[in-house]
């Protein structure tokens, strides 16, 4: 066992290329025992590399790795896990068909003779689950499990393997507030126990309120690596992007016109009851609240993905028809979905076939699509929206977040909605093209559409919105103006459902 | 709680059996003959085959994997085992065996190697060799056919064998290799990373698992039993020809499918193929005894398949559906 302090995992001067593209150009990181350390950049600085160097599935060309004075072993998923090394992903990589304990165990089950022990495996499960302060049965499929739970086991099986150094991949990216703050005392406990927690993370305001220390990268080199009582927020952005932003929320005044999208009393009772609010002409009208309280699907129910039980939506004073997403588009609505890899694009086909998919009508001739007006529409919305690609036709799970972002917008804003949609525009995405996002939802508010926002990121939310309708556990809570609203009138509704602070 | 995981951990199983017992039961009733000694024997020593291969292909299929190649191996197998007797009288069963079981591992070192260590999608390569061995066979046999007489006296008396009057050797064979892979799939570390390459193939190489190592031996047991599988058409049979099992894949991989093994892995259990193997024969045998017209047979089956599939289906959106309305408890 580490003490507090020790040096564990030192890495210089490291390097790695893919073909012809340099993914990191030296980079050092250093990190102790006792120690949560925050790993920052914008998306395609190389965070993702670094992590995975470490995890074994990449093999560093250059520099060098130590652990605790040892040479690292790389290139060995195996490897890693046998030098103490343990990755938690953003996504949870757990075996969905096999129990929990099979889960934290996984390729090293206790045995007794030549037969797995599984009740030794399921009552160690258990201590260590109950370690973690949570309630799971480890008999239990992993299944259904939230992402929450399942950031959990991959917790529990880092412990089970005693591993000294635990990296985190976003691990907060998809929890809601209540279990953000349940995996800060995991966390907060794994430094009492002496590991290394190394994690990354887009939400500056979480990085602040646990790291130790955090260091920045950029463009595949390490800019600074600073305990963080010698730097803050705002110097850390400027070392991520390498210039001053300005402007994060590049908000402007438009002219707010007549009513566009009118819901009254909306109900589906399994996700939310009694909503009732308008979006006006060049407003930007934003839905705010935890993961969970009903905001995505009131979405999908406007949209026409799913059903609602009662209530009414109007648009442009028409009613619209439930339940279908042609009647929407035929409306002029769009949805920009909160997931775009599995709702919002065809990853495998090109950027020109995306972002064209809902225009198709305005493209074909008499019978067959003008290729030549995909082309044009293509670079009409790459040189509107700076989305950066090789070759059009290029596959959009080649392309980064940021980008596959600006894509599913170009799609929608390409049939010049209405009513645009937008649910998390900015998930995942790095500093300086969630600025750029925000520019573009501005401008199309200042086309005179209007703009329905979802958004769990406060800063967001008001920086952009004209209007706030906090909602919590499926009711709407109250409803702000952007002059009323603060950040702290605005959780005290989302959470506790009452108006004043 | 405790309810839902009984269901859970015996749920295809034991759902099956009730089915094959009711099956039996009636018919039993409406025709006596069908649950006597003689009836039942007749039933397990033509689920036999099906059976042993269904085995055979479930820790393939668990892994998300599949082998269309078996009945084609059985039928090289059965061919190269009775052509071998053929040409040399003093051959036992023991030999036949032996040289079915190389014969079909050769099949399966093939096939692992190119699912295994190519990484080539399993349903295309299996295709392709489905053909080859077909077409192997058609070549060497050159339309011989062989029969009764050729083949050692020891593997037909062996074939004919039952014991308590109810058990054919195969069968038995069947069974007791059912209890060895249902053990090895539950108790040891193979068993277990072949559910998890079949429930996250990804994931497990993440966690470090011997991915190719599992798979290339998964194929080659599979390649093994179908073998074997060649010696047990002998048996049953006594004639072989370049045709034999033609087109019967699909057949096991219905029935394993019916017993419970997810099209995409990382579910099933050997106990349970067994079960889908005997359900199937044992409507069929119903039918006849039922007096339904034999046409009826390929048909009966595909609507068992998909009756099969649907039930799941309800099953896992109820499950869903339960997660659910949870959630919203906890929330309230």
């Amino acid at each position: 066992m580490a003490n507090k302090g020790d040096l564990l995992l030192e890495m210089k001067d490291v390097k790695k290329r893919f073909g012809g593209a340099i993914a990191l150009r030296g980079t050092t990181l250093s990190v102790r025992a006792g120690e949560i350390h925050a790993l920052l950049g914008e998306n395609g600085a190389g965070k993702s590399t670094m992590l995975k160097i470490l995890a074994g599935v990449h093999e560093h060309d250059g520099g060098e790795i130590t652990l605790g004075g040892t040479q690292f072993i790389a290139g060995s998923p195996q490897a890693s896990i046998d030098q103490g090394i343990a990755v938690i992903y953003q996504e949870p990589s757990l075996f969905l068909d096999l129990s929990l304990a099979e889960n934290v165990f996984i390729g090293r089950q206790p045995k007794k003779g030549i037969a797995i022990d599984w009740k030794e495996a399921q009552s160690q499960a258990a201590k260590l689950f109950k370690e973690l302060g949570v309630e799971l049965d480890p008999k239990r499929q992993a299944r259904g499990l939230s992402i929450a739970d399942q950031q959990v086991v991959e917790i529990a099986k880092a412990l089970s393997m005693n591993a000294n150094i635990i990296l985190m991949d976003e691990p907060t990216a998809a929890l809601s507030a209540s279990e953000v703050e349940r995996l800060m005392t995991v966390m907060r406990s794994l430094r009492a126990a002496n590991k290394a927690v190394i994690f990354v993370s887009h939400r500056l305001d979480e990085v602040f309120a646990i790291s130790d220390h955090i260091t920045v990268m950029r463009d595949g080199a390490t800019v600074s690596e600073k305990p963080i009582s010698k730097t803050d927020l705002q110097t850390v952005i400027k070392e991520m992007v390498g210039r001053e932003l300005t402007e994060l929320f590049p908000k402007t005044e438009h002219k707010i016109g007549e009513v566009v999208l009118e819901v009254s009393d909306l109900t589906n009772p399994a996700y939310f009851r009694n909503v009732s609010f308008n979006v006006r002409k060049g407003e930007i009208v934003a839905l705010a609240g935890l993961v969970g309280s009903g905001r995505s699907e009131i979405a999908r129910s406007i949209f026409g993905i799913d059903s609602y039980d009662s209530g009414a939506v109007k648009i442009n004073n028409k009613p619209l028809k439930k339940n279908s997403p042609i009647a929407a588009m035929a409306e002029k609505i769009a949805l920009v979905p909160e997931d775009r890899r599995q709702q919002g694009l065809f990853m495998v086909a090109g950027v020109n076939r995306n972002i064209s998919m809902e225009s198709f009508s305005r493209l074909t001739g008499r019978f067959f699509i003008n290729f030549k007006k995909e082309r044009a529409l293509t670079e009409e919305w790459r040189e509107n929206l700076s989305i950066k690609y090789a070759d059009q036709s290029d596959p959009v799970d080649r392309l980064s977040g940021g980008n596959q972002q600006k894509t599913v917008l170009a799609k929608w804003l390409a049939t010049d909605p209405d009513l645009l949609i937008v649910d998390e525009p900015t998930r995942g995405i790095d500093v300086g093209t969630k600025s750029e996002v925000h520019r573009l939802i501005d401008k199309a508010a200042g086309e005179g559409k209007a703009v329905l926002m979802i958004s769990s990121e406060l800063p967001e939310v008001l920086g952009m919105a004209d209007r706030i309708i906090v909602m919590r556990e499926g009711r709407q809570v109250t409803e702000l103006s952007r002059k009323e609203a603060t950040q702290e009138n605005v959780i005290a509704a989302a959470t506790t459902g009452k108006k004043g602070i | 709680m405790a309810s839902n995981k009984k269901k859970l951990s015996l749920g295809r199983e034991g759902s099956l059996g009730v089915i094959l017992v009711f099956c039996v039961a009636v018919t039993g009733f409406i025709n006596p003959r069908f649950v006597t000694g003689d009836g039942t024997r007749d039933l397990l020593s033509a689920t036999a085959i099906v059976a042993l291969l269904a085995i055979g292909i479930a820790p393939v299929m668990i892994m998300r994997h599949i082998d269309l190649s078996i009945a084609s191996t059985v039928g090289l197998s059965g061919w190269v085992v009775a052509d071998f007797c053929a040409k040399n009288p003093s051959f036992t069963w023991v030999h036949c065996f032996i040289i079915g079981g190389i014969v079909g591992i050769a099949i399966g070192v093939l096939n692992g190697l190119l699912v295994a260590g190519l990484r080539l999608p399993s349903l295309v390569v299996t295709l392709g060799t489905l053909y080859i061995v077909r077409g192997a066979v058609y070549v060497i046999s050159n339309s011989v056919d062989y029969n009764a007489q050729e083949m050692p006296p020891s593997l037909l008396k062996l074939g004919g064998t039952a014991y308590f009057g109810l058990l054919p050797f195969p069968f038995l064979l069947a069974l007791i290799l059912m209890v060895v892979v249902a053990w090895v799939m539950k108790y040891t570390k193979a068993g277990r990373d072949c559910y998890a390459i079949g429930s996250n193939p990804p994931a497990a190489d993440l966690v470090g698992l011997k991915v190719f190592r599992r798979t290339f031996i998964a194929y080659i047991y599979c390649g093994f039993i179908a073998g074997i599988a060649g010696v047990f058409y002998l048996m049953r049979f006594a004639q072989i020809d370049s045709t034999a099992f033609y087109g019967q894949e699909l057949a096991v991989v219905a029935a394993a499918v019916i017993g419970g093994i997810g099209l995409l892995g990382g579910a099933g259990t050997a106990v349970g193929v067994v079960i889908g193997a005997l359900l199937v024969q044992t409507i069929q045998g119903a039918l006849a005894a039922l007096g339904v017209d034999a046409f009826w047979k390929a048909a009966i089956n595909g609507a068992l398949l998909i009756v099969a599939i649907y039930a799941d289906r309800v099953l896992a959106r109820r499950s869903e559906k339960a997660l659910l309305a949870q959630r919203i408890k906890e929330r309230v």
